[in-house]
């Protein structure tokens, strides 16, 4: 057993123990990790572009508790105009209100982000179709891909099998059960929940969930902590899980 | 004999009032002299006058001397034999089975021409003007002499041409007399929409098709490239005559190994089937086919009973196989470069937990599947062209002789790349593993990975020209395009390269090889020790530069390690298929290490002939830089392997092979059934006629000579024409008439 899997094996004991706090045990993996996700988080001018400070840790967290990757686990925050934007080609951007519009230069950014490869979650912190931040959101998206609009992502999408086997899309409130996507050729560069998906990964410094998740309760903040590990996978790996040697055994495990 | 005919061209008329006038002449001349004369001197007088008179009336019906004389023309008489390698074939089904009778269409046709008290070769040089020649493919003259020792040897038969250009050049007194099985097969193979010809044609048959007994495989279509895993269809007909009732097997073999067996039941005569047959081929490369039935009882003609074809096989796609150690952007953007290339198959597996990791929900709620590991290394590996280790430790996951049969799997010409990563190359443990000796770099175990920013790659020597990191045609531009390649973050060190390395390292690990590649067996190897090259991708498009090259590079690693020809550092040119006899010129390119073109290698060149007899071909350096070319003259028919190699300074640069096949195109042997029909059409469209060989008799010769007769008479009359006037003796007759009178007439005192 190497050092890191001996620290993991003792902090997961730790953890099961309760002896341990989820973000100490993070800290824990951060020493001398090779970070290969980095969690990008847009900073926008109007609005509110941070409903959720303490939302991506415990995202981070569970990533790597969970998965093989190893992410780091503060964000980084971003705006459209960094000359590095294109070092984290994974990007979430929330709020909860309506944002000043993008500048032409940003559009064009955004545009050229995630036409060659680079990933957007957009998370509605809000969760009002039609207000604030998805009024804006929409308006700004049509900006980038003129004619492309959010469609809903079909149950047998790849991002919805990139690592569990997702049947319900999680959040602080079920404002709308299913994911939009704007798809270009074979790839979903952008997928869109409206559900607050930051609010049910948010964590106070003393390890306590800041919001409640309503109507499901824990399950349901569950499934959203596993739409966020699922949408990063899926940005990491694209449509692997639609390659022919995984549809056998999926298709066996979601027909049971 | 000689005939009196009046050919005088005064009318009959004038002559008769010329001799009326002469009446009255000699008369008034009477009653004249009787006065002065006795009535007998008198009447002597006159009529030695009426003698003359009647001798100059006679001149005037223009008296004329024939002389008819019968005589024979020597008619031109072209004899053509036919010698095509089809007359070999035995000329009845009694012949075939092998009685003492047994004899070719060519003996019979030999024996017929000069057998006999008396040749018939001998009585038609008597009889006519002989023409004789033997063809083929060609004409080609002959004498009488050498009839017994003609051969059935050309390839093919072009008798319809070839009887066309005779009867245009023998003239219209003249007649063929043609000796063949009728088999034709030129450019024109009927009759149909062939001028006339313009003398006859007398055909005689050799060969019977009555007994005749054969089954062959006619009509092959099979494609002449196929793509690995993909099955390709071929059809065929196959022909009988004389077998109705039999039920005969058809092998469909590659090389010498049975593929499969179709029952062939002949239920008509003659009989003809379509047969569709289909195969999968699993490899590369040439493959040579062929579909035979055994001979048969009583088959006159074996040869024909196999065909033998070859397929190029070539992959549709390179398969790739690549086993990612966690998901990343190196692997997200190596996966959208391979789904961009059409050429490229890709099958990976992203092992998106370790065994360490905890899950939260039961395994039928996770999309993990098994790592068939057993499958992919014991059954599947040999299906795929390359594997990429991306950022992957086999320690996890394997037993270490899955990692032997990696070694084997480039040994026997598969390609293995690895990408960097803390989990690769030394960070790894490879230095402890059977790939150690495969990898083109040293691993010492030492070496680990170094996560520190701002490496930019720098082009080596050999970079510079190596196809892999040529990304623009034009060298300069090619080099500025690296410069401007975005910086990496994450550099695996290894000791030291054992292959050729394209790109180093610049900044803080100056001089470290980044991108190295060597060979191991007959396979190619790659690596390149980081795992941040989807930033030549993704943050050149944020920095408004191509992401293309990122794509480029990726597509070219892939090629190279498939050895994909254009890759290849010796490549054999193209040969078309030839004749035998026919000189080729076998051209090949020779690149160096460095992939410049070298007229320096020393290259040998080997010829594989049907038998698998071996040849060395001397090669001599063309004025073009790297070509290369040999002359080769294949003998005879088949499939010929061409196998190049080349080396420099005693350093091998590689190998390539081909093939061509040699063959007559006109499927000579192929059908064996004699063409009476098309003969008796030949005979009948040209006022000839036709004649079976075994009925061939005295009464032939005599009815083609009647038929030659009624088409233009052999026999003429000769005339000579002499005319009475033109000649002394009537002159010297009126002169002693005359003197005669004159002497009498002084004689008796008138003058």
């Amino acid at each position: 057993m190497n050092r890191r899997n001996f620290i993991r094996v003792l902090s997961q004991s730790l953890l099961a123990a309760g002896l341990l706090p989820r973000r100490a045990a993070a800290a824990q993996f951060s020493e001398k990790r090779h970070i290969q996700f980095v969690f990008a988080q847009i900073k926008y001018r109007g609005g509110d572009w941070n409903p959720h400070p303490l939302s991506v840790t415990p995202l981070m967290e569970e990533l790597m508790l969970r998965t093989s990757i190893e992410p780091a686990t503060a964000r980084h925050e971003a705006t459209l105009t960094d000359r590095d934007l294109f070092n984290y080609p994974f990007l979430y951007i929330a709020g909860k209100y309506e944002f000043d519009p993008f500048t032409q230069e940003e559009i064009e950014t955004l545009r050229r982000f995630l036409s060659f490869g680079g990933f957007l979650l957009i998370d509605d912190a809000l969760g009002q179709q039609g207000y604030g931040f998805d009024k804006a959101m929409r308006r700004e998206m049509q900006k980038v891909f003129p004619g492309n609009e959010f469609k809903r992502l079909p149950a047998s999408h790849a991002a919805l099998k990139s690592y569990y086997l997702l049947r319900r899309i999680g959040g602080v409130r079920i404002a709308n059960p299913n994911l939009e996507a704007i798809t270009l050729g074979n790839a979903t560069p952008v997928i869109y929940c409206q559900n607050d998906l930051g609010g049910a990964w948010e964590r106070d410094r003393l390890g306590n969930w800041i919001s409640a998740c309503t109507p499901g309760g824990e399950p349901q903040r569950r499934d959203a902590f596993h739409l966020g590990i699922n949408l990063i996978l899926y940005a990491m790996t694209e449509n692997y899980k639609e390659d022919l040697i995984h549809v056998p055994f999926i298709r066996r495990r979601l027909t049971r | 004999m000689k005939e009196l005919y009046f050919i005088s061209s005064l009318p009959g008329w004038l002559i008769a009032l010329v001799a009326l006038a002469t009446i009255a002449l000699l008369l008034q001349q009477f009653l004249s002299l009787k006065q002065r004369l006795s009535l007998a001197q008198s009447w002597f007088l006159v009529l030695l006058r009426a003698v003359v008179y009647g001798v100059l009336i006679f001149f005037l019906l223009g008296p004329s001397l024939i002389d008819k004389r019968a005589g024979k023309l020597r008619r031109p008489l072209t004899v053509l034999i036919d010698s095509s390698e089809s007359m070999a074939f035995p000329a009845s089904a009694k012949a075939a089975a092998g009685s003492s009778a047994g004899k070719s269409r060519l003996d019979a046709v030999r024996e017929k021409l000069t057998g006999g008290k008396e040749p018939l070769i001998q009585r038609l040089s008597r009889d006519y003007d002989l023409r004789l020649f033997r063809f083929g493919t060609d004409l080609e003259p002959i004498d009488a002499t050498s009839v017994p020792q003609l051969k059935a040897q050309a390839q093919g038969t072009r008798l319809l041409e070839l009887v066309q250009s005779v009867a245009k050049d023998a003239g219209a007194q003249s007649a063929i007399l043609l000796f063949s099985d009728g088999i034709a097969n030129g450019d024109r193979k009927t009759l149909e929409g062939a001028p006339s010809l313009p003398v006859p044609v007398f055909a005689v048959g050799a060969g019977e098709a009555e007994g005749f007994t054969d089954v062959r495989i006619a009509e092959v279509r099979a494609p002449q490239f196929a793509f690995r895993g993909r099955e390709f269809k071929l059809d065929l007909t196959v022909h009988a005559a004389g077998l109705k009732g039999k039920t005969v097997p058809l092998y469909f073999n590659r090389g010498k190994n049975l593929i499969t067996t179709r029952s062939v039941s002949i239920d008509a005569d003659p009989f003809e089937q379509k047969i569709a047959l289909s195969f999968t081929p699993k490899e590369i490369g040439t493959h040579s086919f062929s579909l035979a039935i055994p001979p048969q009882a009583g088959e006159q003609i074996t040869r024909n009973n196999q065909k033998e074809f070859k397929v190029d096989v070539q992959r549709d796609k390179i398969r790739i196989l690549t086993l990612s150690g966690s998901p990343a952007w190196n692997y997200r953007f190596l996966r959208m470069a391979m789904k961009q290339d059409p050429l490229i198959e890709l099958v990976s597996f992203v092992f998106l937990r370790t065994p360490t990791d905890s899950v939260d929900v039961p395994d039928n709620q996770l999309s993990l599947i098994p790592f068939p590991i057993d499958d992919i290394f014991l059954e599947e590996l040999k299906n795929f062209d390359l594997v990429f280790l991306d950022d992957f430790s086999h320690r996890a996951y394997f037993n270490p002789v899955y990692l032997d049969r990696v070694r084997d799997f480039v040994r026997d010409g598969g390609g293995l790349a690895m990408f960097g990563g803390v989990r690769s190359f030394d960070s790894g443990g490879y230095g402890e593993s059977a790939l150690k000796e495969v990898l083109p770099v040293e691993l010492d175990g030492k070496g680990g990975y170094q996560s520190s920013g701002n490496i930019r790659p720098v082009l080596t020597a050999s970079g510079k020209a190596h196809p892999i990191t040529r990304l623009l045609p034009d060298p300069r531009i090619n080099e500025e395009a690296w410069t401007k390649m975005p910086t990496l973050n994450g550099l695996n060190r290894v000791r030291g390269a054992r292959g050729e390395v394209l790109l180093t390292a610049d900044g803080a690990a100056a001089g470290a090889p980044l991108l190295a590649i060597g060979r191991f067996g007959k396979g190619r190897t790659l690596a390149f020790m980081s795992d941040d090259a989807w930033r030549w991708n993704f943050i050149a498009a944020g920095n408004r530069e191509s992401p293309h090259n990122h794509l480029k590079l990726i597509r070219q690693m892939v090629r190279w390690l498939a050895q994909e020809p254009s890759f290849e550092q010796v490549q054999l040119r193209a040969i078309a298929n030839a004749r035998p006899g026919e000189k080729i010129a076998i051209k090949l390119r020779v690149l160096k290490d460095d992939f410049l073109p070298t007229s320096q290698a020393s290259v040998q060149l080997r010829v594989i002939g049907p038998e698998g007899e071996p040849s060395l071909v001397s090669v001599s350096a063309d004025t073009e830089g790297g070509e290369y070319t040999g002359e080769y003259t294949p003998a005879r028919e088949g499939t010929y392997r061409v196998e190049a190699e080349a080396s420099l300074a005693g350093k091998p640069l590689g190998k390539d092979r081909t093939s061509f096949s040699v063959a007559y195109g006109y499927g000579e042997t192929d059908d064996g059934l004699p063409r009476a029909d098309l003969l008796k059409q030949l005979a009948a469209t040209s006022q000839g006629e036709f004649f079976s060989l075994s009925d061939w008799n005295e009464k032939s010769l005599e009815k083609i000579a009647a038929r030659i007769e009624s088409h233009a008479p052999a026999q003429i009359t000769e005339q000579r024409q002499t005319r009475l006037w033109s000649t002394l003796w009537p002159f010297s007759l009126l002169l002693a008439l005359l003197s005669v009178e004159w002497w009498m007439r002084r004689k008796w005192g008138l003058i």
